[in-house]
């Protein structure tokens, strides 16, 4: 890394920062759009279909429609780029920005694997280094803001089903945050910190020390929630593409569209990756107290690509709830169920002293 | 950096005031928000920036431009009649408040400590000394805090549901 630094006429510190960011980032990015295609198959798969299997890369290897990904962006980049004429353009534009963007930096701040030591130096496998004050607040900011993305999708269509659907998802969003962060906080109590690496450390090596074991009704809670914040069935009330066309995207096409499903798989990615850190150990390996660097990444991988997978396999699962229903559900079960989750875990801490 | 965010701050209020389409000044309203989180990153305090970032532009703005959104009011309102006596008065006076609350500022007692030379920086702020200081030094004005908007949610509700 020294000799790539006096290359560059950089500091090793500074590659390994841009080196983190651009890794962690484009790794999301791929795994977004590579769940498009997972998410197609698995539907397939559950569905009994066989789903995209015929395009081709030069016209000859299907990959098990792996390729159907690269003519769909070929696709996508060509298309005529088309906006409403009552449209309010510049918000038009800035919307799907608004909602990738925040859907991919809540990751920065989750570790994926064991910080090491090298030269006397210790590197950390997160974008943002533990001990940065924000913690695990930060993903909760983050995931805050990923409501304007579609409440600005939807009014700038000027489009009424754009509108209801983004009316929708934007009071989903905002009730059922407040389950997440009530989950979150009895967590924070119980590791007695709030960065992940601590969270983590907290949790242990031993499947039965971690936090779905220790808390499970927050853990189902939080994932409930989870599936509120992302916008995904059963809770997809931005789209509900039988009930309002296909609400806030209705009006969105070509890259523009492109870019607001890829919001969608990245603000899953961040979901699941908050699940496995905060819930099943992070990049902790069962039964291996001191796992080797590579061995602590794979696990983290294999957590929360198997949580994405969960938010696929639930949506071909359920069908969707009912507006009414999921208001009732969000403040009326899943708000006293993590309220109870929080003072249970206070009693007990009380009743430890 | 406090330039920048300084920036993003000022000229997001500024966009707010000037901006006849009520939405779009919603949207510079939150930038103004991220820009004091910014600055309060800067002071060394990441809890109040996350805070700021989650209740303000997470929370709150979301609602108003909720409400904005099912009133369908995308464009201010015209004046009836100008009142431009009322409209100088009221900009002297917003000069004055900033003027004394700067000079407030720069006054403090706070603040001559902090030019002594040689005087240790107070570490970064964590959620952990905040919740102590809370509920240590500041009990008292906590619980107020907390029964006020208890009493304001209870209210709400009266007020929005009259037969219950």
């Amino acid at each position: 890394m020294d000799k790539l630094a006096s290359l560059l006429h950089t500091t090793p510190a500074i590659v390994w920062m841009v080196g983190k960011v651009v890794v962690v980032f484009l790794s999301v990015f791929l795994l977004a759009s590579v769940w498009t295609w997972v998410e197609r198959r698995g539907s397939a798969m559950i569905q009994d279909r066989i789903g995209p299997n015929r395009a081709k890369l030069f016209g000859r290897w299907p990959i098990l429609g792996l390729s159907q990904l690269l003519a769909d962006g070929i696709k996508f980049f060509f298309k005529e780029d088309l906006v409403p004429e009552a449209a309010n353009k510049g918000l038009f534009w800035l919307a799907p920005f608004l909602a990738f963007v925040p859907a991919l930096m809540g990751f920065a701040v989750i570790p994926v694997g064991k910080s090491f030591v090298c030269d006397g130096v210790t590197y950390h496998l997160s974008v943002l280094d533990p001990g940065n004050g924000m913690g695990l607040l930060y993903p909760l900011a983050i995931g805050g803001l990923a409501v304007y993305g579609v409440l600005l999708a939807a009014w700038s269509s000027n489009n009424k089903w754009s509108i209801l659907g983004g009316m929708r998802a934007s009071a989903t969003m905002v009730s059922y945050e407040i389950g997440i962060s009530m989950a979150v906080v009895a967590i924070f109590m119980t590791s007695g910190g709030y960065d992940p690496s601590e969270v983590i450390k907290a949790q242990g090596h031993l499947p039965w020390t971690w936090y779905v074991v220790r808390q499970p009704l927050g853990f189902l809670v939080f994932f409930t929630c989870m599936f509120a914040e992302t916008n995904r069935l059963p809770f997809d009330f931005a789209e509900g593409e039988s009930e309002i066309v296909a609400g806030f995207n209705t009006e969105y096409g070509s890259m523009k569209f492109s870019l607001l499903a890829l919001a969608e798989y990245s603000h899953l990615m961040t979901a699941s990756a908050l699940v496995a850190t905060l819930y099943f150990g992070g990049w902790q390996v069962p039964f291996v107290a001191d796992p080797p660097v590579l061995l602590s990444v794979a696990s983290f991988l294999v957590k929360m690509l198997f949580f994405a997978w969960v938010f696929v396999w639930v949506r071909w699962t359920l069908p969707r709830f009912r507006y009414d229903q999921l208001m009732h559900l969000g403040w009326k079960i899943m708000l006293p169920l993590s309220m109870a989750n929080l003072v249970f875990h206070a009693w007990r801490m009380s009743q430890g002293h | 950096m406090f330039i920048t965010f300084a920036f993003v701050t000022l000229l997001g209020a500024l966009g707010m005031l000037l901006q006849k389409n009520v939405i779009v000044a919603g949207l510079c309203m939150v930038a103004t928000f991220f820009g004091v989180a910014g600055l309060f990153l800067l002071l060394a305090n990441p809890v109040a920036a996350a805070l700021q970032i989650i209740v303000y532009s997470g929370a709150i703005m979301v609602l108003v431009l909720f409400v904005i959104m099912m009133l369908n009011s995308h464009e201010e309102e015209a004046a009836q009649t100008a009142r431009p006596v009322q409209r100088w008065v009221s900009v002297a006076l917003v000069a004055a408040l900033a003027f004394g609350a700067v000079k407030l500022v720069l006054t403090s007692a706070g603040l001559r400590a902090m030019a002594v030379s040689g005087e240790p920086m107070p570490g970064a702020m964590t959620l952990q000394k905040v919740g102590t200081t809370l509920f240590a030094e500041h009990l008292l004005g906590f619980e107020v805090a907390g029964i006020l908007l208890l009493a304001a949610m209870v209210g709400a509700v009266a007020l929005t549901k009259r037969d219950l």
